[in-house]
């Protein structure tokens, strides 16, 4: 493996290592909030060796430090690098019949960028005065120089900057590569739902990155250069507008949730549909619902601003727009519903990750809602429901679809195949203990426990969560105990794990019917002539003439005419299987 | 519970095992809570609905042996848009309806605070990690010599409405006050505003929930609801003594401004 790669299965690999060493990162951070909410300001076990002075007990800044980094390294250095960086890079040419993305230096250098911002957010954990504090928001004036002195801070939003750039060129490649590099026959309505997933991410990446890059920008030259953006108040004269930051920031900051959850949408509808031996129930209208949530995400932002003294009128209308959008939601919802029922189910570790990440989206969905308007907004706003909401839909459902992704593509990506059992326990597992930590959140966020307190006890009509809390931390110590099962896994079959078959799963998309586990450098050894659908499942014509229950989509029946485009290659590009495991 | 002016919420701990919203000492709030109560049983419902039924299809379907191949019949496509517009009509149409009734007859109906005689008015900056607020004085404006400052204790009488003009001197604070379901969010260079109502006497806790630094968690305050008579006479007498106690050249201490007209 070559280090500067162009070849995006490679890039995929760089991200995916990256991405769990940051989810790894982050995941800590969350226990060390867990630990002090059970246990307020007692010593961390362990800790001792990084907090020397007090004794490896959580003190208010450095909490601020953890629970800033624990958001911001998940958001821009955990699920989207493993999410769309990860996943993206391997499947989107691969499964539109591509030798490789449309420009692979840009490939490369998306990866290299992104790297040089890990770079500076790790070395901000270093310098003095410690890593960034105002909280992944950043709000000014908080964020600026006057009150977050430190160059962790610097640091941190340049690393910010630098993901945001790494997510752009991620983008564009695979905006024009879905655009220009299908596979002759591959119509937009051929497209597996996860290529309309991760495309339509991209699309909103290309709108609205520029957006918090901007944002962030400016609050750049707020603390280096001494420009007023954002800053206002008594520490200047003739400041700018500190709302103007959470307006742009929020501008980018609620597509960005579409953005982390739209590649597992996609996911989750052809897991249902391949391990329920079956077409994708409505697949156009699963399609069409996709493309409106993304059309509508920048229009709904507002409602994070519902207390910020926003104007009646505005307030109206981002309530009206933020209900609506749960319309084209609950019609995907339902249409991932209605292709389970009369299908054949195969309980197979990525069929129970997508249908985990359906029942934690579910969940997170409808304890949204009273988000959404604005008068139950109110006692809710900044409480730990917040989080139990947002913590279930981005948090739990992205990723358990980053997990249902790897654990189906894994054979692919690395020609040797997982333990079943243990990739089966470790997303039940995870998934009952999510339900578990984020439903407990919900639970203190409704008896009113607001966000981010270092000690939530020092008020009085607080106190009575202590218990509920501890409860809560101990589900989340699981949960990150559980992920060892992963790892375990994981480092187990990369040695040792069988070699893979072509096509484990036994379904008709292009990466597992044309090319081997894995796949050689160039993808296909003759581009593909796609012929029909990506869930061509249980069709009496493949029953008939085949013998078998998938038909691959460049797969000709015996006797039947080429209906791709004339001119051609032969078909025949299918690649044999012995088919069966799992 | 709260009977007497001396009991208070801010000092007794409820019991463990108690998860409800915190309790409403307000004249408006239950009407967030009813709604608040009614969304979490669509909540509940359509959550059951939804584990259930996916659970029961996994245990029904798995493994069978007889499979629609199709992508869906015309008619249950046609079911998915109807259950979708039936769902959305009821939970969402409720949500939207009620909530849109409490804001334009309460939250944001300033006809209430502006048309009521008795209103109290309170100026409230928010600074790391205080809350100072400012009330008129006997001559019934703001920034002027007999301008009573507290710090972070809001003091109101019971009874009436309480009109609150809000800024913050650094970074952006966020004014909570759990029990009377009020939240707004401190501005530098803004002045929000909002109106209340104490519908019982007690003293109560205020919150910041905006993160506002290394000690956000301790910007604790209390509000102290007052009998009519005992608020009019702690004013008049602190207003007295605020009027001797000026100091011109304080200048960082004449943060008040001239109140502004409802929003």
């Amino acid at each position: 493996m070559r280090l500067f790669s162009t070849d995006h299965k490679v890039v995929a690999r760089q991200f995916l290592w990256a991405g769990l060493g940051f989810l790894l990162l982050g995941g800590l951070l969350a226990l060390l909030i867990r630990w002090q909410w059970a246990y307020p300001g007692r010593p961390v076990p362990g800790l001792g060796w990084v907090l020397p002075e007090s004794g490896g007990a959580l003190t208010p800044p450095t909490y601020t430090g953890v629970f800033t980094m624990h958001g911001l390294l998940m958001v821009f250095f955990a699920i989207a690098p493993l999410l769309i960086g990860a996943l993206g890079n391997f499947v989107i040419p691969l499964a539109v019949g591509a030798r490789g993305m449309a420009f692979p230096r840009l490939t490369a250098l998306s990866f290299w960028v992104f790297a040089a911002g890990g770079v500076l957010v790790l070395a901000s954990f270093g310098v003095r005065l410690g890593t960034a504090s105002a909280a992944w928001t950043s709000y000014p004036p908080l964020s600026t120089h006057v009150f977050t002195p430190g160059v962790g801070q610097t640091l941190v939003m340049l690393g910010v900057v630098c993901a945001a750039v790494s997510s752009f060129l991620g983008a564009v490649n695979y905006v024009v590569t879905v655009v220009r590099c299908r596979a002759p026959g591959m119509t937009w309505g051929r497209l597996p739902l996860t290529v309309w997933g991760l495309f339509l991410t991209s699309v909103l990446n290309l709108l609205f990155i520029p957006v918090v890059a901007a944002a962030t920008g400016m609050l750049l030259l707020d603390r280096l250069t001494g420009t007023r953006f954002f800053l206002e108040g008594a520490a200047v004269v003739g400041g700018g507008d500190p709302l103007l930051y959470q307006h742009l920031f929020w501008l980018f900051g609620h597509p960005e949730v579409y953005i982390l959850i739209l590649p597992g949408w996609g996911m989750i509808g052809d897991f249902v549909a391949f391990f329920s031996r079956r077409p994708a129930h409505g697949y156009r209208g699963t399609v069409v619902a996709m493309s409106t949530v993304s059309a509508l995400s920048g229009l709904v932002y507002a409602h994070h601003l519902f207390t910020s003294g926003l104007s009646p009128m505005l307030g109206r209308a981002f309530m009206t727009l933020t209900l609506v959008i749960s319309l084209p939601s609950t019609v995907m919802f339902l249409n991932w519903m209605m292709t389970v029922w009369r299908g054949s189910v195969r309980l197979t570790a990525p069929m129970l990750a997508a249908v985990g990440a359906m029942g934690v989206f579910g969940l997170g969905g409808v304890t949204g809602l009273a988000l959404g308007a604005v008068a139950t907004d109110i006692p809710l706003h900044g409480t730990m429901w917040v989080v139990g909401h947002f913590h279930l839909t981005m948090g739990a459902a992205s990723f358990l679809a980053v997990f249902a992704g790897l654990y189906f593509w894994f054979p692919k990506m690395f020609g040797r195949t997982l333990h079943a059992g243990w990739a089966k326990a470790h997303v039940l597992t995870s998934a009952v203990l999510f339900i578990a930590v984020f439903g407990g959140q919900l639970l203190t966020g409704y008896a009113g426990q607001l966000r981010r307190l270092y000690d939530p006890y020092q008020y009085t009509f607080l106190k009575h969560l202590l218990e509920l809390n501890q409860w809560t931390s101990f589900a989340a110590f699981a949960l990150g105990l559980a992920q060892g099962i992963f790892l375990v896994n994981l480092a187990w079959s990369l040695r040792k794990g069988p070699a893979a078959d072509a096509n484990p799963w036994q379904v008709g998309t292009l990466e597992w019917t044309c090319a081997p586990s894995p796949p050689p450098e160039d993808n296909y050894a003759r581009v593909p002539v796609v012929v029909r659908g990506p869930h061509e499942l249980s069709q009496p014509e493949g029953h008939e003439r085949l013998g078998r229950d998938w038909i691959g989509q460049a797969e000709l029946l015996p006797g039947e005419a080429s209906r791709a485009a004339e001119g051609a290659e032969e078909p025949g590009s299918q690649v044999p299987s012995a088919g069966g495991a799992a | 519970m709260q009977e007497a002016s001396g009991s208070s919420a801010a000092e007794a701990p409820r019991a463990v095992g108690t998860l409800g919203l915190p309790e409403d000492a307000s004249a408006h709030g239950h009407r967030i809570d009813s709604l608040l109560a009614l969304s979490h049983r669509f909540d509940f419902v359509l959550a059951t609905v939804m584990l259930g039924w996916l659970v029961l299809m996994l245990w029904r379907f798995r493994g069978a042996r007889r499979v629609a191949a199709d992508g869906g019949t015309q008619r249950s496509r046609a079911l998915v848009m109807v259950a979708a517009l039936i769902i959305f009509g009821v939970v969402d149409g409720t949500l939207f309806a009620r909530s849109l009734g409490y804001l334009d007859e309460v939250l944001w109906n300033f006809t209430e605070p502006v048309g009521n005689p008795n209103t109290v008015r309170l100026e409230v900056n928010a600074r790391q990690w205080a809350w100072e607020v400012r009330y008129a004085g006997q001559d019934g404006r703001f920034a002027t010599a007999d301008d009573v400052v507290t710090w972070s204790e809001l003091r109101v009488p019971v009874g009436v409405p309480v009109w609150v003009q809000l800024t913050s001197t650094d970074v952006v604070h966020g004014l909570a006050l759990p029990n009377f379901r009020v939240k707004l969010d401190a501005v530098p260079g803004r002045v929000n505003q909002t109106w209340f109502q104490a519908a019982r006497e007690g003293t109560w806790e205020v919150a910041c929930y905006q993160h506002c630094g290394t000690s956000h968690y301790k910007m604790r305050g209390t509000l102290k609801v007052m009998a009519p008579e005992d608020y009019a006479a702690w004013l008049r007498e602190a207003s007295r003594q605020a009027a001797r106690g000026h100091d011109d050249s304080d200048a960082p201490a004449h943060w008040g401004w001239e109140w502004r007209p409802a929003p």
